[in-house]
């Protein structure tokens, strides 16, 4: 790939670049360089700004913030205590030549991801799977089955693993080699019991430190045609672990896919500094990690969702500065607070499915159930909800998706405190024909008549399929 | 005893709410010169403020930058204070002291320094350890500094096991009933918590100030 050409000039960078204590670096670089280019570009966004704003100009100052931000901070290699930077000219030049199409998966099963704009009618890619969710060892086949099998998932991510032959997994050991081999073992398992051995897979949610991933990515293992996972630590933050990811992953020339959360409330401040991390985030994954594919996920530090108000209100006039100003693929967690079986759950997928489409991403991804914390708790009707919203909502324009956003964000937000965490996969699903119960079907159908009394056709063409660009065969 | 004017009360509240570490380590220097005594300065004046930072920061009215600067400032302002009773003969005026860290090999340590900035703002002393501390680390800190609380915090389904194994080499080394020992970060439920043999578990920052609280028995 054309831009993994500068993989030594990063590793360069990661051994010179200006070195800085790390506490300076979070307690007063990151946090000054926020205030001033949010005041700089007058980046405002009130508690009770809209959640999908509808403002052009708001998304391309918040690009120049985000590019900013990305020149003047960096990436910060705590293990050798140096940052990386580059210049504007360097990053647009980058940007310039990162993809804005990638195809994933093999034969008869691959996917392409297009680029978006806000308001496009074109469809959006759907990466189903529980996002690094621990599952009981017993039930991971079955769970990842639920989401290979959903016709609207055009790609798979994976969960984590509690245990590994009964015995507790332990990161940085042998432990790890053997919890990134049962993972591969058993989601080729799940997407060939579900009739898609092509299906493009996100991995390895279980490689915490490089081992796994060193592993099982090889052509005879989780080969380069799946999306291959590296963290940057919040806040732009790196390591020689992560960048041996790196490393391995361009030279098998497989797909590299980063991913950041930054936190709500924490170095880069509230609603404004979020929306810049966001945007100067996916800038400098690009730029370290030579990715082809990022995705956000802001992280509330007490409820561990995407899906509270105030963070809602960053990542859509974030995703809308990353849409018009650059073709990067940019992707959009989706961690509820709400677990399978409770409604709370499918109002937040369906609020920030809407707000993601509206504004420009090139794919959604998740559910991660439950904030991704509770065992087990995650299946695929989300998947499928998450789908069947998102496709309804193409073209959909960002002032319509913010009245339903506004509507669905009313029915959960008591709940938030709650942590209405629901029920466990093989309590909302039975796990041998591996079909949600009717129970969990029932709850689901009586959301989507609630969202189609709001006025959004999930009956029409556009929301199954049937029109757009689908590139899955 | 002197009394503290309410001017001295009111501007080392201030350096402290705005996290000037060095205004809040002067003003308490002039306080005890003063002759305040230091355990009203603890009291009446540190605690106070620096609750008063966490629940804006619950709030999110500031933000992580401003907490732990206040942290700082409290911290450095409590360790003369400390000194001062100390050499008076005093009991230490801290609610007791936690000794903090994210586990072996997991490098997410956000999480856990709000945990800890919050802990220090309601009166513990806490000897926060970092991120990827093995179980050895949080045992000799845990024995040196005749802790009461051990916290643990891990982020990962495959970093968590840690916990587990911290837990077992106290029980091992014949250390573990001298201590409470407590399990957070995103891997972790009470579930796990009980099934490790840890003392509690809290979701969150705010619940886990009230945990230690109520483990040695704060009202």
């Amino acid at each position: 790939m054309r831009n993994a050409v500068r993989l030594v000039d990063v590793l360069d960078r990661m051994e010179a670049g200006p070195i800085i204590e790390e506490e300076d670096f979070d307690m007063r670089l990151v946090p000054e360089t926020m205030a001033e280019l949010q005041a700089k570009y007058d980046i405002s966004i009130p508690p009770d700004a809209p959640f999908v704003p509808d403002d052009d100009a708001l998304a391309d100052r918040l690009f120049e913030a985000g590019l900013e931000m990305a020149e003047a901070i960096g990436v910060l290699c705590t293990d050798t205590g140096r940052r990386m930077l580059w210049t504007r000219s360097e990053i647009l030049d980058a940007i310039g030549i990162a993809p804005d199409h990638l195809t994933v998966g093999a034969f008869p099963d691959a996917h392409t991801e297009y680029k978006r704009l806000p308001e496009d009618t074109r469809r959006i890619t759907i990466k189903g799977g529980p996002v690094g969710t621990p599952s009981p060892e017993h039930l991971y086949v079955a769970i990842q089955q639920s989401y290979a099998q959903e016709p609207l998932v055009d790609l798979m991510i994976d969960g984590s693993l509690e245990t590994v032959y009964g015995r507790e997994g332990r990161s940085h050991s042998p432990w790890e080699v053997l919890l990134s081999w049962h993972e591969m073992e058993m989601v080729l398992t799940a997407v060939q019991r579900a009739g898609r051995p092509g299906l493009g897979i996100g991995c390895t949610e279980n490689s915490v430190s490089e081992i796994g991933e060193l592993t099982v990515t090889a052509a005879d293992r989780l080969g380069p045609h799946h999306w291959h996972h590296v963290a940057m630590i919040s806040e732009f933050k790196t390591n020689y672990a992560l960048m041996t990811k790196v490393a391995h992953i361009h030279k098998t020339g497989s797909i590299l896919h980063s991913f950041y959360n930054t936190i709500y409330g924490g170095t880069a401040g509230g609603r404004e500094g979020m929306a810049i991390a966001i945007v100067g985030g996916c800038i400098l994954m690009q730029m370290a990690y030579m990715t082809t594919t990022h995705s956000v996920s802001p992280t509330h530090p007490f409820y561990g969702n995407t899906t509270s108000p105030d963070i809602l209100r960053a990542i859509a006039p974030a995703q809308q500065a990353l849409s018009r100003n650059t073709h990067l693929l940019n992707d959009v967690v989706i961690t509820p607070v709400g677990g399978p079986g409770t409604k709370t759950l499918l109002y937040e997928v369906a609020a920030q499915s809407l707000l993601a489409v509206s504004s420009g991403a090139a794919a959604l991804i998740g559910p991660r159930s439950a904030a991704g914390t509770e065992p087990g708790h995650v299946s695929g009707l989300e998947a499928r909800f998450m789908a069947e919203v998102a496709h309804a909502a193409a073209g959909m324009s960002r002032a319509e998706a913010n009245r339903l956003v506004a509507e669905m964000v009313a029915r959960y937000k008591a709940d938030l405190d709650q942590r209405p965490v629901g029920k466990r996969f093989d309590e909302v699903y039975d796990v041998v024909r591996v079909q949600p119960t009717e129970e969990w079907l029932g709850i689901y159908e009586e959301v989507k008549s609630e969202l189609r009394e709001l006025g959004l056709n999930l009956d029409s063409a556009a929301a199954h399929d049937c029109v757009g660009r689908s590139t899955t065969v | 005893m002197a009394e503290i004017t309410e001017q001295l009360r009111a501007e080392l509240s201030e350096a402290l709410r705005q996290g000037d570490a060095d205004k809040a380590e002067a003003l308490t220097r002039q306080a005890l010169d003063g002759g305040a005594d230091p355990l009203e300065v603890i009291q009446g004046i540190i605690v106070p403020a620096l609750t008063e930072v966490g629940q804006l920061f619950q709030e999110f009215k500031i933000f992580l930058p401003e907490l732990m600067l206040a942290g700082e400032a409290a911290k450095r302002a409590t360790a003369i204070l400390e000194e001062a009773i100390a050499a008076s003969g005093q009991a230490s005026a801290s609610l007791g002291t936690v000794v903090i860290g994210t586990v072996e090999n997991d490098v997410h340590d956000i999480g856990k320094n709000i945990v800890s900035t919050l802990l220090s703002s309601h009166g513990f002393k806490v000897v926060d350890l970092g991120r990827d501390v093995a179980p050895s680390a949080f045992l000799d800190a845990a024995l040196k500094e005749q802790a009461d609380i051990v916290a643990m915090s891990s982020l990962m389904t495959t970093t968590r096991p840690s916990q587990r194994s911290t837990i077992n080499l106290f029980k091992e080394v014949g250390e573990r009933e001298k201590f409470k020992i407590i399990v957070g970060g995103g891997s972790v439920n009470q579930q796990w918590a009980d099934e490790i043999g840890a003392d509690g578990y809290a979701a969150d920052a705010a619940a886990a100030v009230e945990l230690c609280k109520s483990l040695i028995q704060v009202s």
